[in-house]
């Protein structure tokens, strides 16, 4: 059944992308060459021998840490907190989602109003908020996310939700007097993965992005975590002599998102042609 | 002999490959003479919207013409460029539809789409076109013509809808008119006004219409010639007369055979008078302020099948979902077996609800496409107190009853076709061993051929199972083959009920003489 | 009539938006009293002195009392001084909304021509060479981050071509070229986003029965496309270039931050490195105003393009 997915060059570029980042997340300390939090020499340049004759393949920081390890390590503080983030959020939002498209009424407007306080937040007001009333911490910033994302989600859940239950097989259910859990997780819930797989892609690059965001704006990770957007925020004053500090965590930070939102988009392309199938 | 309006020779339209077929319409050769009405019969997928379709230059994207001439005017159709059909189009032929709403635009008032027409094809001033378009929807008899041209499409109803495609076709008076499936949206009373406007068209103008239906009742209405596709090919051609009382393939007596009769099977009148299995007393439902359903009261006995008859929005679904408590009725009351049910809730409301179950209408939205259908069926039959293996025997052996393999257990709806889904839906309700079972609109979505025989096993296991039934149809035919007792509703109220025979014999509402009138094919089936 | 009822409905969803909106800031915000006065005292400031400001500033009253009253200044236009710069919030709030209302607006045009212009020429033919290629840029500005895209536009523009300053101050006045960079990369994500929005309408619409029946009616494709697609296929994009305000707003830090504009994004920037709780609360709350008055706005657009609304055929 996963065969029609890897027919996509969208799903193979895309998975490419995102397979990638996720393997030099879990093989960080096989592949960095160098600790990421140890000095070597600064502002060494891209492809240049440093003075042991060692190489630094992006160059290395005003710190003198190496980039590419540093690089390296980042994808795993991205990969894990992304991961981890977008998965608090979508417990919340499934959860909410289901039961407000489900059963509808005063539970349904009492939720949507509240999630529609929240989403009435730009994103980055909302963190910038929590954060300075919580601090930047790993813990915070899921939470942070969680918090602004899982309302996104439940819109969205709660709109599949509704036009799944809406069709007669869980009126049927109901008619042989199906408890209500059973309806929504074995009726409703399988029937909503399609779309839900595609919005946790783009979801999971949104909260990449967040990430290094804050990071950028110095709102995220605290240092010396090696974090991409950190690592584009520290580089900035310098980036007009050392272009290298700025463009590759940019590069690795746009490699991977733009791989999730091609991973999104050949799924939907996959599952819209299932959809006209049947 | 009149010179023919359009001459098919051995068209054919290739599908692309990996299809179920090589060709959407295979070798097919018709003609179309001036004032007649062509039909082209054909059940889902015989190829006779594709046909349709290319004879517009609008074959849908990946099919191909792999053959053959379709000559007009001593042109051959199928070799104009997009430019040369431009001209045709709405000129030389006009097109109606399946769906008269969706065919408006509906961002633009009925005036504005009538005169764009002329806009297209003419020169004519502004206040000319204007004009026209008013007298235009003065033919197609739609009531004040000033306000019609004025609404936009959403402000009409689908009969009114339909008028306009119809005007809009008509505008140029082209020769021919090609027509697919133009009443199957609309209730049947609409349907024989819609009918009746273009048998005048032919009489009247003149035009040669091809008309596309898989309802052989309109054909017996409207047709002079018939040609039945089947698979793409057409099996048997000729005139109305010879195609419908002595068919020679057996495709067509088959589908002839297939259309249920207006006269009443013979059903036997109940031995004793058993206490009814439902009864619904002084039922009433509003939403909001519009009451869809007065004061209905009826009853039904076990092994009896009363129908509820009705068109769009008479209420007869609101109904059925009273019964299965999907809504809750504004008052009145409900009882099976003698235990009023509108009370009931959470484990009594459950224990109730295997008592009546439901067959729906739509054989693709009514089973969970992620389950396999054998567990489906099983989980009912646990649901009314079986254990697991009892329940999985049980599902096989319904699945036997429906007349499906017990190996279709393991298979998911995808599998099946339309009428075999609807079997796995009865089976379903089966399962929980129902006294009462209610069929809303249950054999509507299928094919004629197949709704016969779904018919005829609903109506087997109903006899068998001693099951009270209550029938839900818009077809007085489908209600004359399985009912004991109908009940005509219009507007939420009840204005006919009796036994089956009487009511169709001797109807006494206007109403219901009206539907009964207008039943397509009334005088040949 | 109907309009009437139906913007009423929106106004007071909106206006209950914002009292729920006012009363997490200030609970987030304010709830913890002590914290309130480390933060405008600052964390040097003794214990006693950190009490007698709470004591004078009437902190020491119920909770809800406090935000009642808050709410009442803020309403009335009091904001309260700002503990970094020194200054009233209020005068330090709308000289910086106007300037990045320019950046915005600059954003809005683009995304707006650009976006809906793509849209529309990819949805016109679904599977052209030219949908393919517009449907690959919406995807790649819809992925990279500001920041990022900010570094490679600026990469490109500033230090490789030197076209364009790197940094958008202002000092010297209001100045074109110095727009140039911080409009197009706040503009780009919402602009491919909107294309893709325009161009799924559009093939939509284009495969509806109604577009069918134009064809069929030999009208040409550009007739078709003008008379009879484009007006049912801007519905949607059209109600969702509004909705695009609130990613614009969080943009605006971005670009701001990176480009040095003294806009709204940086006051609100500034404020959350220095704990300036007063001008934090008038930015968040300022934010969703706008968020809230886009999405009104948004609503009568849809009401006004769509016959069915304004007629009042369904609620």
């Amino acid at each position: 059944m996963f065969v029609p997915y890897l027919k996509k060059p969208l799903v193979l570029i895309g998975g490419g992308l995102a397979l990638g980042w996720l393997l030099v997340a879990i093989f960080a300390p096989l592949i960095a060459p160098y600790d990421p939090l140890q000095t070597l020499q600064p502002l060494a340049k891209p492809m240049v021998a440093g003075a042991k004759g060692e190489l630094f393949l992006f160059g290395t920081d005003m710190l003198g840490r190496d980039i590419f390890s540093r690089l390296v390590w980042g994808a795993r503080t991205v990969v894990i907190y992304s991961t981890l983030a977008t998965l608090t959020a979508y417990a919340f939002g499934l959860l909410f989602g289901l039961i407000a498209g489900y059963a509808g009424g005063r539970t349904d407007a009492v939720l949507s109003f509240l999630a529609n306080v929240v989403l009435s937040f730009p994103v980055l007001v909302l963190y910038i908020v929590i954060i300075v009333v919580i601090g930047a911490s790993p813990v915070n910033i899921v939470i942070a996310v969680t918090f602004s994302s899982a309302p996104a989600i439940y819109r969205i859940v709660r709109g599949i939700t509704i036009d799944v239950a809406s069709r007669d097989f869980v009126k049927a259910a109901v008619t042989q007097g199906e408890s209500t859990l059973r309806i929504l997780f074995v009726d409703i819930l399988p029937n909503t993965t399609g779309p839900l797989a595609v919005d946790f892609c783009l979801r999971l690059g949104y909260t990449a992005i967040t990430i290094g965001t804050l990071g950028f704006l110095g709102l995220g990770l605290p240092p010396p975590t090696p974090d991409w957007g950190g690592m584009v925020n520290e580089g900035r004053a310098m980036a007009i002599a050392f272009p290298h500090l700025v463009i590759f965590p940019c590069i690795a930070i746009s490699s991977l998102t733009l791989g999730l939102s091609l991973l999104a988009d050949g799924l939907r392309e996959v599952n819209d042609a299932k959809e006209r199938h049947a | 002999m009149t010179q023919s309006l359009l001459q098919i020779r051995n068209l054919s339209v290739a599908l692309p490959k990996g299809a179920d077929r090589a060709f959407a319409v295979h070798d097919v050769s018709l003609e179309v003479k001036p004032a007649e009405i062509l039909c082209v019969v054909g059940e889902s997928g015989s190829g006779k919207s594709v046909l349709t379709a290319t004879l517009m230059g609008a074959a849908p994207r990946g099919l191909r013409v792999a053959g053959g001439t379709a000559e007009m005017g001593g042109r051959d159709l199928l070799t104009l460029t997009e430019r040369q059909w431009r001209d045709i189009r709405g000129k030389d032929i006009g097109m109606i539809f399946q769906e008269p709403m969706a065919s408006l635009n509906p961002a633009l008032t009925v005036a504005q789409q009538i005169e764009e027409v002329f806009e297209l094809h003419s020169d004519y001033p502004r206040a000319e076109r204007a004009a026209r378009a008013k007298k235009l929807v003065e033919e197609m008899h739609l009531p004040e013509p000033d306000r019609i041209l004025k609404s936009f499409p959403h402000q009409l109803s689908g009969g009114q809808c339909q008028r306009v495609v119809i005007a809009m076709a008509l505008a140029m008076s082209p020769k021919l008119l090609i027509a697919d499936e133009p009443t199957t949206a609309l209730d049947v009373t609409t349907q024989a006004q819609v009918l009746k406007l273009i048998r005048e068209l032919r009489d009247n103008h003149g035009h040669g219409i091809i008309f596309i239906t898989h309802d052989l009742g309109v054909v017996a209405d409207i047709a002079d010639r018939i040609a039945v596709m089947r698979r793409g090919e057409v099996v048997e051609i000729g005139s109305a007369e010879q195609v419908l009382k002595a068919p020679q393939h057996d495709y067509t007596k088959t589908l002839i055979a297939a259309v249920p009769s207006l006269v009443p099977r013979d059903r036997p009148a109940a031995e004793t008078e058993e206490a009814p299995a439902l009864t619904v007393s002084a039922l009433n439902h509003s939403y909001g302020a519009k009451q869809v359903l007065h004061d209905i009261t009826l009853s039904v006995a076990p092994g009896r099948v009363l129908s509820i008859v009705g068109e769009s929005g008479s209420g007869k679904s609101t109904i059925a979902r009273n019964l299965i408590r999907l809504t809750d009725p504004t008052s009145g009351t409900i009882a099976v077996g003698g235990e009023p049910i509108l009370d009931l809730k959470g484990g009594a409301l459950r224990r109730m609800r295997r008592r009546i179950q439901m067959i729906f209408q739509d054989p693709f939205g009514s089973l969970n496409p992620r389950r396999k259908v054998g567990p489906m069926i099983a989980r009912a039959a646990m649901l009314s107190g079986a254990n697991r293996a009892e329940a999985v025997e049980r599902a096989k052996e319904l699945l036997e009853l429906v007349g499906l393999q017990r190996n279709a257990y393991d298979r998911r709806p995808a599998a099946f076709s339309g009428g075999q889904r609807q079997r796995v839906g009865i089976a379903r309700a089966l399962a929980m061993r129902p006294d009462v079972l209610i069929a809303d609109e249950s054999v509507s979505a299928l094919d004629v051929s197949v709704q016969a025989q779904v018919l005829d096993l609903l109506a087997d296991l109903q006899k068998r199972l001693s099951l009270a039934v209550v029938f839900i149809t818009h077809d007085l035919r489908v209600a004359a083959q399985i009912s004991d007792e109908i009940v005509v509703m219009s507007k939420g109220h009840v204005v006919e009920r009796g036994p089956a025979n009487e009511v169709l014999t001797r109807p006494q509402h206007p109403y219901t003489r009206d539907l009964i009138e207008a039943a397509p094919g009334r005088g040949a089936f | 009539m109907f309009l009437g009822m139906f913007l009423l409905r929106k106004v007071a969803i909106a206006l209950a938006t914002m009292l729920a909106v006012s009363f997490l800031i200030f609970l987030a915000l304010e709830v913890n009293v002590e914290d309130v006065a480390v933060k405008v005292l600052g964390q040097y400031s003794t214990v006693e002195q950190r009490a007698a400001w709470l004591a004078q500033n009437g902190y020491n009253d119920p909770f809800l009392l406090r935000y009642v009253r808050w709410l009442g200044q803020f309403v009335a236009g009091d904001w309260g001084m700002s503990t970094f710069f020194r200054a009233p919030v209020v005068d330090m709030v709308l000289p910086r909304l106007a300037a990045s209302a320019i950046l915005a607006g600059g954003a809005l045009l683009v995304i707006v021509i650009f976006g809906l212009g793509l849209g529309v020429l990819a949805g016109m033919r679904p599977g052209s060479l030219l949908d393919r290629m517009i449907s690959v840029f919406s995807v790649v500005t819809t992925s990279i981050p500001d920041f990022a895209s900010a570094v490679f536009l600026s990469g490109i523009f500033v230090f490789w071509l030197g076209l364009l300053p790197g940094a958008s101050t202002m000092i010297s006045g209001l100045s074109l070229a110095e727009l140039v960079l911080p409009v197009s990369v706040l503009g780009l994500y919402s602009m491919g986003y909107l294309a893709r929005v325009t161009r799924a309408s559009m093939v939509d619409v284009m495969g509806t029965h109604y577009i069918r029946t134009a064809r069929l009616k030999g009208a040409s494709m550009g007739r078709i496309v003008l008379r009879h697609a484009l007006r049912n296929a801007l519905i949607t994009p059209v109600t969702v270039i509004m909705l695009q305000l609130p990613w614009l707003l969080s943009g605006v830090i971005v670009i701001e931050v990176f480009y040095a504009y003294k806009g709204f994004g940086t006051l609100l920037y500034d404020a959350a490195l220095n704990q300036d709780i007063y001008l934090i609360e008038a930015c968040a709350m300022i934010s969703v105003l706008v968020v809230v008055l886009s999405q009104i706005l948004s609503d009568l657009l849809y009401g006004w393009l769509n016959p069915r609304i304004t007629l009042g055929a369904r609620a």
